[in-house]
């Protein structure tokens, strides 16, 4: 089998970029991924990506909040049960409050491990096709050609008005 | 802005994270000195006691919760600006974003201290946390108090994840332009992030939500912070009005304290091409706003106090106005109310003098808010002969210092180590679609 070539086009324009990322599928090679500075909707809408799966992390730690603050406050005036200002020692009102902040907390929490495990971070050993450019200036788009279709790749990134960086396999 | 490019905009930014000049280190000691200060206070309030301070009977809640709500107040603007705004695509909020957010979280920092500071004996503060022990003793979850700390810490918690995770793409931009030590610890906090489109579509799912819970979550903490004080009896104290009252005041005095920031760092930072006058014309014209809706709240106190017969409430009302502190509630009436009306003028809330002076005015004026709605009440009590006089001590204004102190101190370090501007979120509001390398 052929070795396999990867070659990053560097754009410094969003809409050269997008249309570079959109046109790829329909050549011989593959596009691996794209980088950019800036979340960008046009290269979201050229790469077709689909919605994240996030929320739903961020949704099951609220309702676990929801419950967990809840519970927690019953369960300390449970264990002394001591009426307050004749109010019941299970209240309910007052106890929506930690409730609500538990409900908070916990989302952010669902969030926070939502993003881990979906962006897949930490993760540092994934330099290795990666120009510093992508952080700042430009747009980089990633593909893989075979050892023979490399001129023809890097030809069509220039002419497409980027920028060709060649990184070792 | 429309001068602006990719490459401008984090050769400005990151300009500033070079090696700081000896000043910025003399300015750094300085506020080390009152953080010393103000911890040296404290450390003998520990050793004498509670006593040192000038909290008495019945003015037991002194300049320490004073300061608190100042702090939580303060932290309040930096969620609404970096949360909420962002939420409504407010554009012009994404230059001073990531200031504000600093703000908040050490604004959080900072007040969270007062109630430790505030408890005396400070190591029993472990009867606020709820964890099997043999005293057979939990917290009381129908206590405001209770509330409070839950709110309080969910607060910091959720601002310092959501300011890093903002940080996130900015710290990876570092990353990339440093070298040696620098480049290691940036590698480290950056955990890897390279800014793929997968990268991306979870991040700014995920940034949103951040958002969509932070916005409920500022108008609970500061709603919370109130019902410290409405839920309890106290004439001035008991009413409906202050969740709202308190939120309102507490994202005014947020917002002076952004142009507070914001105007030196522009200047010194170079950055007013980024921080436009029209950014701090937005912040002047918000803070017209907020400072209408805290004047309808003072006046409508008065009204009810008035209208509802209650002489108990009538009395503190008026003892607010022409008693002893009365010079703090015109100090308040003045600063709140009546100075951020001149954001009216274009050629006022365009002036940078004036915007960085009127500011500073509103930051008196909010704390005094906080000094007259918590001694008054306490001091012109239901019952005459109990009532009282408050003054802090030295002690008092030495742990008060330390807080300034730290809060600036904090502040100085993350300028210059840190990137100040979101260099993503402007990079954002650039024109769309011309190239950016140049």
């Amino acid at each position: 089998m052929p070795a396999e070539r990867y070659v990053m086009g560097l754009f410094s324009d969003e809409n050269q970029a997008a249309a570079v990322a959109a046109d790829l599928p329909k050549t011989p090679w593959k596009l691996q991924r794209v980088h950019s500075p800036i979340p960008s909707q046009r290269l979201a809408h050229a790469l077709k990506v689909k919605k994240s799966k996030v929320g739903w992390f961020t949704l099951a730690g609220g309702i676990i909040g929801f419950f967990a603050g809840f519970l927690l406050a019953i369960f300390t005036a449970m264990r002394w049960e001591l009426m307050v200002s004749g109010k019941p020692v299970v209240s309910l009102v007052p106890f929506f409050i930690v409730g609500f902040e538990f409900t908070i907390l916990f989302a952010v929490f669902g969030n926070v491990i939502g993003l881990i495990t979906q962006t897949n971070l930490p993760d540092f050993g994934d330099f290795k096709h990666y120009d510093a450019r992508c952080s700042g200036t430009h747009f980089g788009i990633l593909a893989t050609c075979a050892e023979d279709g490399q001129a023809e790749l890097e030809a069509y990134f220039r002419q497409q008005g980027g920028e060709v960086r060649v990184f070792e396999a | 802005m429309s001068e602006l490019t990719y490459a401008t905009i984090d050769q400005t930014i990151l300009q500033t994270l070079e090696k700081p000049r000896p000043g910025y280190w003399l300015i750094v000691a300085v506020l080390a000195g009152g953080i010393l200060l103000g911890a040296a206070c404290w450390l003998y309030q520990i050793f004498v006691g509670i006593g040192v301070g000038g909290q008495n009977n019945p003015v037991a809640w002194g300049i320490y919760l004073v300061n608190f709500v100042f702090w939580v107040g303060i932290a309040h603007s930096g969620t609404l600006i970096s949360a909420i705004l962002h939420l409504f695509r407010a554009g012009w909020r994404n230059p001073i974003a990531r200031a504000a957010e600093t703000m908040t979280v050490f604004a959080v920092l900072t007040a969270g201290l007062f109630p430790f500071v505030h408890l005396g004996r400070v190591w029993a503060v472990y009867y606020m946390l709820p964890y099997p022990n043999q005293r057979t003793l939990w917290p009381n979850f129908q206590s405001p108090l209770m509330f409070d700390v839950v709110a309080i810490s969910t607060y910091l918690t959720v601002s310092s994840l959501f300011w890093y995770t903002g940080m996130l793409p900015d710290l990876a931009t570092v990353r990339d332009r440093a070298t040696g030590l620098r480049k290691k610890i940036f590698t480290l906090i950056s955990l890897g992030w390279t800014g793929k489109h997968e990268q991306w579509r979870h991040y700014t799912r995920g940034y949103l939500f951040f958002a969509a819970l932070a916005t409920p979550l500022v108008i609970s903490v500061h709603s919370v912070v109130s019902w410290d004080f409405a839920l309890g009896v106290v004439p001035g104290w008991h009413t409906t009005i202050f969740a709202p009252y308190f939120v309102a005041g507490a994202i005014h005095s947020g917002l002076a304290m952004v142009l507070t920031l914001m105007i030196p760092l522009r200047r010194i930072f170079n950055y007013e091409k980024i921080i436009t006058v029209a950014v701090l014309e937005n912040v002047a014209k918000t803070i017209i706003l907020t400072g209408m809706i805290v004047g309808f709240a003072y006046a409508t106190e008065f009204f009810i106090a008035w209208y509802s017969f209650n002489t108990i409430e009538i009395e503190v009302f008026r003892y607010r106005m022409f008693g002893d502190y009365r010079v703090g509630f015109w100090i308040m009436v003045v600063c709140n109310t009546l100075i951020p009306l001149l954001f009216f003028s274009k050629k006022i809330r365009t002036s940078i003098g004036w915007l960085f002076g009127l500011s500073l005015l509103i930051n008196v004026g909010m704390w005094f808010e906080r000094f007259v709605i918590i001694i008054t009440s306490v001091a012109r009590d239901f019952i005459p002969h109990a009532w009282g006089l408050y003054a802090p001590t030295a002690i008092e204004f030495g742990i008060m210092i330390g807080s300034f102190c730290l809060f600036f101190f904090l502040f100085l370090l993350f300028v210059k180590h840190l990137p100040s501007v979101s260099m993503a979120e402007i990079k954002e509001t650039l024109h769309e679609g011309a190239p950016h390398a140049g």
